[in-house]
């Protein structure tokens, strides 16, 4: 105690440090971890973990080309772990990242068949912005229920999800169906080449066959963009302090409600943004195979990269790696490519694990120095 | 069991021991909570175990219940070393714990919850319940109704099941945590009654508290802990409140503060007939600038939604309240705030602090719309909010590692210094102050109470709800008590405590009052 304390103001090593070095150490101690248990899933499986591993790394960084597709893998990811996670901090699941994606990719698809009059420049920006609204429509709705009724925003907007894939179908099946080709596919016309996302695969001096567009990027800004209003504003304020104490926000003069709503808006815009990787950066159209549960991919990027911006970047990416890697295997061995999804599961189990271990242990330290600094200081009362 | 070893209460002749505490070590992360305590409990005594709060009187407690494991040291029920891993074991040893917060089933009858997991089968005997539970009650003097349902008792009441609940499971050894918290001066002198009854029928119990003139009066021996030791043992005809005090401190301590005398100004608050649903009933009062109104009364009786409504919190049925003049009924939190309203929180981590956030986030919690910390455009003005921080720390003595550590890290007493500072920075013109020294050391509540005392001699207004009589007295210009969502009486500061036992009771006579819980209040 006594030695604490002479020691404290010397040592004293800024929690903030200690808070991001412990956050590390729990991401790379459950990585090894869940690597463990993969490696005896694969040994079961009569191959070498080490080898999978190497062909899982050599295929996600070897090339520059291989790079761009783990960022290409990873943008949408970005978007859908940001938009849950800026919910999260004010205390509400968005179980509807997917729903909201869902019905923006619809919005969007209309703005790029109806708009074909704006110039490219324009239109491009417009198309992002009917996404943007067609999910901030989408989560306007749980979020004014819960506010104003009370109704749970997981329950609800797992309900909005299952009406915008349905609305998606009846869309592409009626009044969008594709006209002219005798197309087996249900999909809507191809969208004019002018309302796709621009490559930056050609200026980054990569094969025009990458697929890396423009969005990786805005990607990475919306990082920023959602780090700058959570810590930076004062609605950023308001919503962590509503998510981690309502009751002391609200005693604060924060309207827990208008809070509420506001931030799960900020999610749905982001959410907006989740397909268009998929939509105008891959595709460009509509179809009934577009790609799903990206939305309840950006839970499991959030949890992984624990609500922070830069972490999920990194999980967004490292999941990009695992995805790309299973083309890896496909090719080289003889496992399912399903190893790769248990191993994302382990991951996310033990990260969970590791960060509460980290955390208590953390606190623990805390509480003991504080203890100190208070037993040290010498009483001097007003 | 219990007859055998009962004694007759007239001979203060050397006891058997019924219980002895060894060396008994508790840590915690970061603290040792009891160190190497030494404590004897003999059969028919009631023992007082007092100390500031977090000495460790109720961890040693929960250690003998078996709520907590022991780290080191050891147990002896009648001579006999015994593990207490669970309460369950600690019941079966004879020794029971009334907790400070009740444990009871509310929509269960007075039967039901006694019966509680001591059913002693799988098919229910009632009947056979209620006959021992009533034979218990009569014999002991325990008026309840075995019939009733908890939700519809009195706070009082409750107690009584508590304890008739450990008496049922046939303890020897009773714990008594802080009992007379949430009881009325009258109220906490039939349960000192009762206390005696049981200790004359050969009951051990042990009685937790920080208040000094009930353990004077009720206790036989009295054992003192300082900081997880044990720093004293002795008897009431001994020592003094005031020797009890300095051995609970270590040092001196001043009893009465020096009420500044002030120049009483124009009315600063004023509420008008303020009524919400079933908890505030037409609450009338005034508070003047430079004077601390206190409102006693027993907890629950509408003071949690009083302080809400008057920050903006709830918003009243009816009624109106105005400050400085001008009706704010209905405002929200944030304009009440811009007004100059303060407001100290009953619940400093519900109400007071984000435990997550740093403690230079938690300083500006109230004030983060003021331009000075978020701009024109709502982008926090970090570095200001930070050199706040560092001068709240430094003018409230604010013990901290920093201004980065989360607020949960810091102690109960800094945590209230920390929203004491930052209520006061503001300089409000009124300070609505619930409950402020709730669960603080002595040196905490002193300073506590100084800086509302600077307050009032700064001529500011002072609204204090408290059901800390000792508190009410230290501090206020005018005592008014609240009872059932009414103010039902005003007293000047002089009045002796009886006289307000009996506004805090409804304004009758104060025994009376348990027994017509239903019965209507006669208005002011």
């Amino acid at each position: 105690m006594a030695t604490a304390a002479s020691g404290a103001p010397k040592r004293a090593r800024s929690p903030r440090l200690e808070f991001v070095g412990g956050q590390i150490l729990a991401f790379v101690g459950a990585a090894l971890f869940a690597g463990f248990v993969g490696g005896v899933i694969i040994v079961l499986y009569g191959e070498n973990p080490l080898f999978v591993y190497a062909t899982v790394l050599n295929y996600a960084t070897a090339r520059p080309e291989d790079i761009a597709q783990v960022a290409e893998n990873a943008t949408p990811l970005i978007f859908s772990g940001l938009a849950v996670a800026v919910a999260f901090k004010a205390g509400m699941f968005n179980i509807g990242v997917e729903g909201q994606y869902i019905v923006g990719m619809l919005t969007a698809a209309i703005a790029a068949l109806y708009l074909d009059w704006l110039p490219g420049a324009l239109l491009v920006p417009a198309v992002v912005v009917a996404s943007v609204l067609g999910a901030v429509m989408w989560a306007a709705i749980p979020a004014v229920l819960k506010v104003k009724t009370g109704a749970h925003e997981v329950v609800t907007t797992i309900m909005m999800n299952g009406i915008a894939i349905s609305l998606v179908a009846w869309a592409i099946l009626n009044p969008l169906k594709s006209t002219g080709d005798q197309s087996v596919d249900l999909r809507t016309n191809l969208f004019p080449g002018k309302a796709l996302m621009p490559s930056i695969a050609e200026p980054l001096g990569l094969p025009s066959s990458v697929h890396l567009t423009l969005l990786f990027p805005v990607a990475l800004l919306a990082c920023l963009f959602v780090w700058f209003f959570l810590y930076r504003t004062r609605l950023g304020y308001e919503v962590r302090a509503v998510g981690s104490s309502s009751g002391s926000a609200e005693a604060g003069g924060v309207s827990i409600g208008a809070a509420q709503i506001k931030v799960f808006l900020i999610s749905g815009a982001l959410a907006g943004f989740v397909g268009l990787n998929h939509l105008i950066g891959d595709k460009g159209y509509l179809g009934n195979n577009y790609e799903v549960g990206l939305g309840f991919a950006g839970i499991a990027v959030a949890f992984l990269g624990r609500n922070h911006p830069a972490g999920i970047a990194l999980s967004a990416l490292l999941i990009g790696v695992l995805i790309r890697g299973e083309d890896g295997i496909a090719l080289s061995t003889e496992l399912p490519t399903e190893v790769l999804i248990i191993l994302q599961g382990v991951l996310i189990l033990s990260v969970v694990v590791a960060y509460e271990l980290v955390r208590r242990a953390v606190a623990r330290r805390q509480l003991k120095e504080e203890a100190a600094v208070e037993a040290a200081a010498p009483a001097t009362e007003h | 069991m219990t007859a055998s070893e009962a004694t007759t209460s007239a001979a203060p002749e050397p006891r058997a021991p019924l219980v002895v505490l060894e060396a008994v070590t508790k840590r915690f992360p970061g603290i040792v909570a009891n160190d190497s305590v030494d404590l004897n409990l003999e059969a028919g005594e009631i023992h007082a175990l007092i100390g500031e709060n977090g000495a460790g009187k109720s961890t040693l407690m929960r250690v003998l219940y078996g709520m907590y494991p022991l780290d080191g040291g050891r147990i002896l029920v009648k001579d006999r070393e015994v593990r207490v891993s669970s309460p369950r074991v600690a019941i079966s040893l004879g020794i029971g714990m009334v907790h400070q917060h009740f444990v009871l089933v509310d929509r269960f009858t007075v039967t039901e919850n006694i019966i509680l997991g001591a059913e002693g089968g799988p098919v229910l005997d009632a009947s056979a319940a209620e006959h021992r539970i009533a034979e218990l009650a009569e014999s002991y003097g325990f008026a309840v109704d075995p019939h009733r349902r908890v939700e519809d008792l009195s706070v009082g009441q409750q107690q009584r099941v508590e304890i008739l609940k450990a008496l049922y499971r046939g303890v020897d050894l009773l714990i008594l945590d802080e009992p007379t918290a949430v009881l009325t001066p009258s109220e906490a002198r039939e349960l000192f009654d009762n206390l005696r009854r049981l200790r004359d029928d050969g009951k051990t119990i042990v009685f937790i508290s920080h208040k000094l003139d009930e353990v004077l009066e009720v206790a036989e021996r009295i054992t003192v802990l300082r900081r997880g030791r044990v720093v004293g043992a002795t008897r009431p005809q001994e020592t003094s409140k005031n020797k009890l005090a300095e051995m609970m401190v270590g040092r001196p301590v001043l009893f009465q503060l020096d009420k500044p005398k002030v120049q009483v100004g124009e009315p600063v608050l004023e509420v008008q007939d303020l009524r919400l649903g079933t908890h505030l009933n037409g609450v009338t009062l005034e508070v003047k600038a430079g004077e601390i109104l206190g409102i006693a009364g027993v907890e629950g009786n509408g003071q949690r939604e009083l302080a809400e409504s008057l920050i903006g919190l709830r918003t009243p049925d009816s009624g109106r309240f105005s400050i400085a003049g001008a009706d704010v009924t209905g405002r929200s939190v944030g304009q009440l705030r811009k007004l100059g309203v303060g407001f100290i929180p009953e619940d400093r981590h519900h109400r007071g602090l984000v435990l997550d956030m740093t403690l230079w986030e938690n300083s500006c919690l109230g004030r983060q719309s003021q331009t000075e910390f978020s701009g024109r455009w709502g982008i926090l003005a970090i570095r200001k909010i930070k050199d706040l921080a560092t001068r709240l720390i430094k003018t409230f003595d604010i013990r901290a590692r920093g201004i980065t550590v989360p607020a949960a890290t810091l102690s109960g007493g800094n945590q209230q210094k920390l929203i004491l500072a930052r209520e006061l920075e503001d300089e409000p013109i009124l300070l609505i102050a619930h409950q402020p020294t709730r669960g603080l050391d002595v040196g905490a509540i002193e300073s506590v109470w100084g800086q509302l005392l600077v307050q009032k001699g700064q001529g500011r207004a002072v609204l204090l709800i408290s059901a800390e009589l000792d508190e009410i007295y230290e501090l206020s210009d005018r005592i008014v008590t609240m009872y059932e969502g009414r103010i039902s009486g005003e007293y000047p500061p002089d009045t002796p405590p009886e006289e307000i036992g009996v506004g805090m009771t409804g304004g009758r006579a104060g025994a009376a009052a348990d027994a017509a819980a239903g019965a209507t209040v006669k208005e002011r």
